[in-house]
């Protein structure tokens, strides 16, 4: 425990050092996460873990946006895809639903910002827009109820479908989506089409932040509550009933789980989640158009959940970093490197670099990575990098009311 | 008001296209149904198949044309050179991809290999992509083309239809009745069809079920092969992404048809590629320019959402039940 | 005394087979059976009372409402609940949580409740766990309650089902082959324990059995289909004895599957 005590506090501290000497240097950055993953896993007292990553997410982070911009950057679209993440796991992880079009949820949601928040809603109603930028706030609920709402209306015709079926039904609607915000221009402009939609507003910031900061904090607030909801539902009657439903709909059926409520509710919760997002993502982006909402992103979310562990809450935390930072960095970085390894004429094994086509950009293989995550994952570690903890209960405690939860150490 | 003497006169056009589609979409469509009917498994990854037959095919003609052969030999012998090449390479990949990342998983619960299947699936599409930025430094490539396959008949005052179309629909129907004969008048097809109708009794009969199972993957990545080379002939231009589409579009005809039943596959891609000619066609003239041809795919993904929650067994399927 | 269960003129028919064939059956308080050769129809039939098949002709009451036309959760939220023929757990669910599930007709929370984890979830909560943990230690299954339900051994795995079958506090169990597999004396300890429950909970159980010396000692009243007909009812004795259930079990092997005492042989 000692041990484990002064390494997390010394390779957080160490690994934050680093990235304010080296601000250039993706490894130092990967470094720190990876100081992170271990406070997450290290067998040390809770109060130490919860003030480790509350200084380093709270305190750290922003310092090291400070030190390099674009850092935070990642930081905040990690928080995003962690919400979704968590948005798919509860769908998929805990229902056992395969949605394969869920980033139209995530679509919604920031749509609904998009066209309201911006100028564009005067194409459809003549005048008065956009809000005024307080709005924000009240749409990020307004986002969460339509993305909600979308959710039960896709879960209506699915629910009786069953795996591989309902995957593609899934597909198709999300391929559905992606069509319909590309050519709703007309008759009525809707979407705008490939065009997208700008500029769109952004809240005013407080206490006189800059907007990295700002977003980086709201991001990490809402995926806080996330993580909460999240909690609190798996640990109840409902989480129970959507893990039975998984494992064997015909006998949770028959011991009275009424799927139809429960699949509506696993969608609503999941595309909730999505559609919060998506109205940030879009004050954030301050432009979005159709192609940030295709099967690419579905799949790239999915990923994430397989990754890191289907029905688990730290799986599609790890999930959503790794992927994320793989892409935006590890992919970039690739790319970077290959470049300047080639304008420098590098020879390797006989062969000079810079004859690489110049069509070859590692950067823009993130299709491959995702396959080849998915299909590693399914072949070799199936539950994902952190699986679902079977929460241990302990039923000695039971004389009092409140059952004390005791999450099994991880091996 | 509908202008229906234009309504009628593009009318035999629209039926052409939608045959040539069509076919296309069942070559595809047999892919999926074949291995859905043996494994119970879909193959997601078979768009990918599908479109590393027109890539085999592609390069073959452009190091053809590279080599000034493109001319000198005859139209048909090419032809039969690529669509040979495209099935190999096809149905190569497809039996690999079943030995490297389906069997492994053929004991586990329904969603495991569905989603190794799109990881197959995005692989092949990036790594298609990087064989040729590599290669060829482009991954969007054309046909190129044969003179004689251009020119066009005139079979009526208005309707005028090329050899290439014809090429096309001849080489379909081929591979069409190659399959049926194939599945239903050898020793190779009733095996499959047995392992399709219940694989343990058909190893109990001496069958070998793995050996039938990649010879089914092998025959239905084929047919998706041949299908990638015409549809590379016909259409001119494939990238790696080009497979997706279709693919889905096929697997729409293949549940329309009724999963798992091989003339249904047929019938359903017929069936859908005629229905997408004429929405593609009318939808425009109908809507007054509201609703264009953009919106056929919303058509055919409508369509699938329709048939698997109303009709699910499709056209000529059957009922499958789950017993308590 | 009216009857718990009445079933009238239920038939259920699979394209070409008739699985169950006009089949008139009531039920009071107390045991009962239902036995026949295999592929006679006790599954379906048990199929047809939860709510998993919908009967082609026929009606079904119990307690006063139909039941035909109900969806399987809205039948067990009624007060019938059953186990499976092949053990149906949820498989990595551990036990405690299967037994858990099987309450979730009797849970009185909402969603704001979940999501505000307030008093009165805690104290629902802690009163479903209590309830839970008590029902294993009725079955014997409290020390593996934390075991994910998989790895529990086979006899352990029905007794889970029973448990998690009580949850709903039914009215009346179904239970589907449950002595399956068990060795004589497990058997004899599973009956004996459905009879202190049947006086403990106030429960009425329907049994589908193979294992005949089980049948006769535990039940009040035996019912027999063959062919999807019901060919003889009654008092365990007074079947055994009938000379039409005999034949239906002909050629099928001892005595003691047919029930006969060495004294009748």
């Amino acid at each position: 425990m000692i041990l484990h005590a002064i390494l997390t506090v010394a390779a957080v501290t160490v690994s934050s050092l680093a990235v304010a000497v080296f601000p250039r240097s993706v490894l130092a950055f990967l470094l720190f996460q990876g100081s992170l993953l271990f406070v997450y896993l290290a067998r040390i007292p809770t109060w130490l873990r919860a003030t480790l990553l509350g200084v380093a997410l709270l305190v750290l982070m922003p310092l090291i946006g400070a030190y390099n911009g674009y850092y935070l950057e990642v930081a905040t679209q990690v928080g995003i895809f962690v919400a979704l993440a968590l948005g798919l796991n509860i769908v998929v992880g805990l229902a056992g639903l395969l949605d394969l079009g869920y980033v139209a949820f995530f679509a919604v949601g920031a749509y609904t910002w998009a066209i309201f928040g911006s100028p564009h809603a005067n194409v459809i109603f003549g005048g008065g827009f956009p809000l005024d930028p307080v709005w924000f706030y009240v749409f990020l609920l307004f986002g969460l109820l339509v993305a909600a709402g979308t959710g039960i209306l896709l879960g209506l015709p699915v629910l009786r479908l069953h795996g591989d079926y309902l995957a593609i039904v899934t597909l198709g609607f999300g391929e559905v989506i992606r069509v319909l915000a590309n050519n709703l221009d007309k008759p009525v402009n809707i979407t705008n089409g490939p065009k997208g939609i700008t500029p769109i507003e952004r809240p005013p910031t407080l206490l006189g932040v800059s907007y990295g900061e700002y977003f980086y904090f709201l991001v990490l607030l809402i995926v806080g509550v996330v993580i909460l909801v999240n909690r609190r539902l798996e640990d109840s009657h409902v989480g129970r009933a959507w893990e039975a439903i998984r494992e064997d709909e015909l006998a949770a059926r028959a011991m009275g789980v009424p799927l139809v409520r429960m699949k509506l509710l696993a969608f609503a919760c999941g595309a909730s989640f999505a559609g919060i997002m998506g109205v940030v993502f879009s004050a954030k982006q301050v432009f979005i158009n159709p192609e940030s909402f295709t099967f690419l992103e579905s799949i790239g979310v999915l990923a994430m959940v397989i990754l890191g562990g289907m029905g688990s809450i730290p799986g599609a935390v790890l999930g959503a970093t790794a992927v994320t930072v793989l892409n935006l960095q590890v992919l970039k970085g690739l790319s970077l490197w290959l470049n300047e390894l080639k304008n420098a004429e590098v020879i390797v094994l006989g062969y000079n670099l810079a004859n690489l086509p110049t069509q070859f950009e590692p950067a823009k293989y993130e299709r491959m990575i995702f396959g080849m995550i998915l299909v590693l994952m399914m072949i070799f570690r199936p539950q994902g990098i952190l699986p679902a903890r079977r929460r241990q209960r302990e039923l000695a405690e039971l004389a009092t009311p409140n059952p004390r939860h005791v999450v099994a150490t991880p091996p | 008001m509908l202008d229906w003497p234009l309504l009628i006169g593009i009318l035999p056009q629209v039926v052409l296209d939608g045959i040539i589609l069509g076919f296309m979409y069942a070559l595809i469509a047999l892919g999926y149904t074949m291995v859905y009917g043996v494994l119970e498994f879909i193959n997601f990854a078979h768009s990918e198949i599908f479109i590393v037959g027109a890539f085999v095919g592609v390069e073959i003609m452009l190091g053809l044309k590279s080599a000034g052969l493109l001319e000198a030999l005859p139209w048909p012998l090419i032809l039969l050179l690529v669509l040979a090449a495209g099935m190999a390479a096809s149905g190569a990949l497809a039996v690999v991809a079943e030995r490297v990342a389906y069997r492994p998983l053929r004991g586990a619960p329904r969603l495991i290999p569905l989603i190794s299947a799109i990881g197959i699936s995005f692989f092949l599409q990036d790594f298609i992509r990087l064989v040729e930025s590599l290669w060829r430094n482009a991954f969007n490539l054309v046909y190129p083309t044969i003179e004689p396959l251009n020119h066009r008949f005139e079979l009526t005052t208005t309707i005028d239809v090329s050899v290439k179309a014809l090429v096309v629909i001849a080489a379909a129907l081929g591979m069409l009745w190659l399959l049926h004969a194939l599945v239903n008048r050898t020793r190779v097809g009733t095996a499959i069809r047995a392992v399709a109708e219940d694989q343990a009794a058909a190893s109990l009969m001496g069958i070998n079920v793995n050996r039938i199972i990649s010879l089914t993957f092998l025959i239905g990545g084929a047919m998706g092969g041949a299908a990638g080379v015409l549809f590379g002939v016909q259409y001119g231009l494939i990238n790696p992404y080009t497979g997706f589409i279709p693919g889905l579009k096929a697997f729409t005809a293949a549940v329309l048809g009724g999963i798992g039943n091989i003339p249904g596959a047929m019938l359903g891609g017929l069936v859908l590629g005629l229905l997408e000619a004429f929405a593609a066609s009318y939808l425009s003239l109908l809507t007054g320019g509201a609703f264009g041809a953009e919106y056929k795919d919303i058509f055919a993904f409508s369509m699938l959402i329709l048939i698997l929650i109303f009709r699910p067994r499709g056209l000529l399927g059957e009922v499958v039940r789950e017993r308590a | 005394m009216s009857a718990l269960l009445d079933v009238r003129g239920v038939s259920k028919r699979f394209g070409g087979l008739t699985a169950v064939n006009r089949v008139d059956f009531g039920l009071e308080a107390g045991i009962a059976s239902i036995i026949g050769p295999n592929g006679a129809g006790k599954t379906t039939l048990f199929n047809i009372l939860t709510g998993l098949y919908a009967p082609d002709e026929g009606s079904i009451v119990f307690r006063g409402r139909p039941l035909v036309g109900l969806r399987p959760d809205q039948i067990a939220a009624l007060g019938i609940c059953r186990t499976f023929q092949n053990i149906r757990l949820f498989a990595n669910m551990t036990v405690i949580e299967n037994v858990l599930v099987g309450m979730h007709t009797r849970v009185d929370l909402g969603l704001r409740d979940i999501l505000l984890r307030g008093p009165k979830f805690l104290r629902e909560e802690g009163r479903l766990w209590t309830s839970a943990a008590a029902l294993l230690e009725r079955v014997g299954l409290r020390a593996s309650a934390n075991e994910v339900s998989r790895n529990l051994p086979y006899g352990d795995q029905r007794r889970l089902e029973i448990a998690r079958a009580l949850a709903s506090q039914p009215t009346l169990l179904l239970l589907d082959e449950p002595s399956a597999g068990m060795t004589q004396g497990e058997a004899a300890a599973l009956m004996a324990l459905l009879r202190q429950l049947v006086g403990e909970l106030a429960l009425t159980i329907l049994l589908i059995e193979h294992n005949m010396r089980v049948v006769m000692e535990v039940s009040d009243r035996v019912t027999v289909l063959d062919h999807g007909e019901k060919i003889a009812e009654g008092r365990p004795a007074e079947v055994q004895a009938d000379p039409r259930v005999i034949e239906a079990y002909l050629g099928r092997g001892s005595g003691d599957r047919t029930g006969r005492t060495r004294a009748q042989r």
